[in-house]
């Protein structure tokens, strides 16, 4: 088995980013969907959130194989493929839960600000700025699902070892292996990772 | 004066009218009280006054000028002489401190700038032991005084209030009535919304009462009795 620190620091690695660049896109389309009222939009994102990971993986092995239109980014079998497939992969459920926050704060406080006379950028800030904790727990929700997606690591990390291997691929390829040991502490390290994050996403969202 | 002419206000296309050829005129140094039933269009008639709703149809006039015609940096200067205060008091993250001073942040003002005003509200609504409390901790009618008191840190010149009365207790009615009061003397206007309750009326020079969106002016008295 590769060295458990390393594999978890990877996962983490991956996990987190994937995590932020889907909030970068995210948070904003979310904005967008709360501000102008664009209720379709928020649907086709809902209904995105059950998509299956392992066609997100196979659409990105499409792309991103030598064949595909961005194949010569050299991207497959790389950790960014899988920041990549993983950030689609959270992004529905970043904006499907942060739009109804931000709907929320932008109807209460952003009527707040606007009659203590703030111009629709402040009044625009301090909504954002109150909803900072429910977004907060949507980040930590979208983590705590990137951390033990496998479908999307598995088709287009290649499960290298020391390169794109991480705790979800360690387990399967343990499991098959029959190293049923290994990959049960490999599945607890896994399981606190994502009990922690699903936590700290209650903590905040409590907070909001 | 703010002044609401023949105002039309519906919020969807789809919807009926909530407020139909409805005036409505608040002046220096004169309480108006807003009545009439549920759903009648008070809250919005208070909305439209703030320069908060742009109305379907008709003009919204601060000191004759036409808000709704200006362009937005002129509207907010404009629109920042009244202050509305909503019937659910709403309050951000931090202390009844961080929620008086909100106003003044937003509209760039130092606090001590507004140290006068601050102390004099804290003292005349009795928030004096109040200031450190989580404000998202506040009772019904402790968060209604604090909300109002946000709005009188900001010394508006016309104060819209919808349902001020309902969350207190006698004793804060009662300082709160005579706040207004004292405020009134000072020539602030103030509109008031609210039921047929006994300290509007007491303290309203005219009453407009609202019914289906429409508008209608009456004496103090004739509604008493």
């Amino acid at each position: 088995m590769e060295d458990l620190v390393g594999v978890t620091a990877r996962t983490l690695y991956i996990s987190t980013t994937a995590t932020i660049l889907a909030s970068l896109w995210g948070i904003p389309i979310a904005y967008l969907i709360a501000s102008r009222r664009l209720q379709t939009l928020a649907t086709v994102f809902e209904a995105l959130v059950g998509i299956p990971t392992v066609l997100i993986g196979l659409l990105l092995y499409l792309l991103l194989s030598k064949q595909g239109p961005l194949g010569s980014l050299n991207l497959l079998y790389t950790p960014t493929a899988i920041i990549l497939g993983e950030a689609v992969l959270v992004t529905p459920l970043i904006v499907g839960a942060s739009h109804r926050i931000l709907k929320a704060s932008i109807d209460t406080y952003g009527e707040l600000a606007a009659s203590l006379g703030a111009s629709r950028i402040q009044a625009m800030a301090l909504a954002l700025a109150e909803s900072l904790p429910g977004i907060a727990s949507s980040m930590a929700m979208a983590f705590s699902r990137a951390v033990g997606e496998l479908g999307i690591a598995l088709l287009v990390g290649g499960n290298l070892k020391g390169y794109t291997r991480t705790l979800s691929t360690s387990i399967a390829l343990e499991v098959s292996m029959g190293e049923y040991g290994d990959a049960i502490r490999l599945g607890a390290v896994l399981l606190s990772l994502s009990l922690g994050f699903s936590i700290v996403a209650r903590l905040l969202g409590g907070r909001g | 004066m703010i002044e609401a002419r023949k105002v039309w206000l519906r919020y969807t296309p789809s919807q009926e009218w909530v407020l139909r050829d409805a005036s409505l005129t608040l002046a220096p140094g004169r309480i108006v009280a807003l009545m009439g039933p549920n759903g009648s269009g008070k809250t919005s008639m208070l909305k439209v006054l703030a320069g908060l709703i742009k109305p379907g149809r008709g003009e919204v006039l601060y000191e004759g000028s036409d808000i709704w015609s200006m362009d937005e940096s002129r509207r907010l200067q404009a629109r920042r002489a009244a202050v509305y205060v909503s019937e659910k008091p709403v309050m951000v993250r931090g202390t009844v401190m961080d929620n008086l001073l909100l106003g003044l942040r937003l509209r760039g003002a130092e606090p001590r700038q507004a140290r006068d005003a601050l102390d004099r509200v804290v003292e005349g609504l009795g928030l004096k032991g109040m200031l450190d409390m989580d404000a998202r901790r506040l009772s019904a009618g402790q968060a209604q005084m604090v909300s109002i008191a946000r709005a009188l840190v900001l010394k508006p010149r016309y104060l819209l209030l919808d349902e001020p009365f309902s969350h207190l207790d006698r004793a804060r009615r009662r300082l709160l009535a005579e706040l207004l009061e004292e405020l009134r003397g000072e020539g602030v206007g103030i509109a008031i919304a609210g039921h047929e309750e006994l300290y509007t009326l007491e303290l309203a020079d005219s009453v407009a009462w609202i019914e289906s969106g429409r508008v209608a002016m009456q004496e103090p008295g004739s509604v008493l009795i």
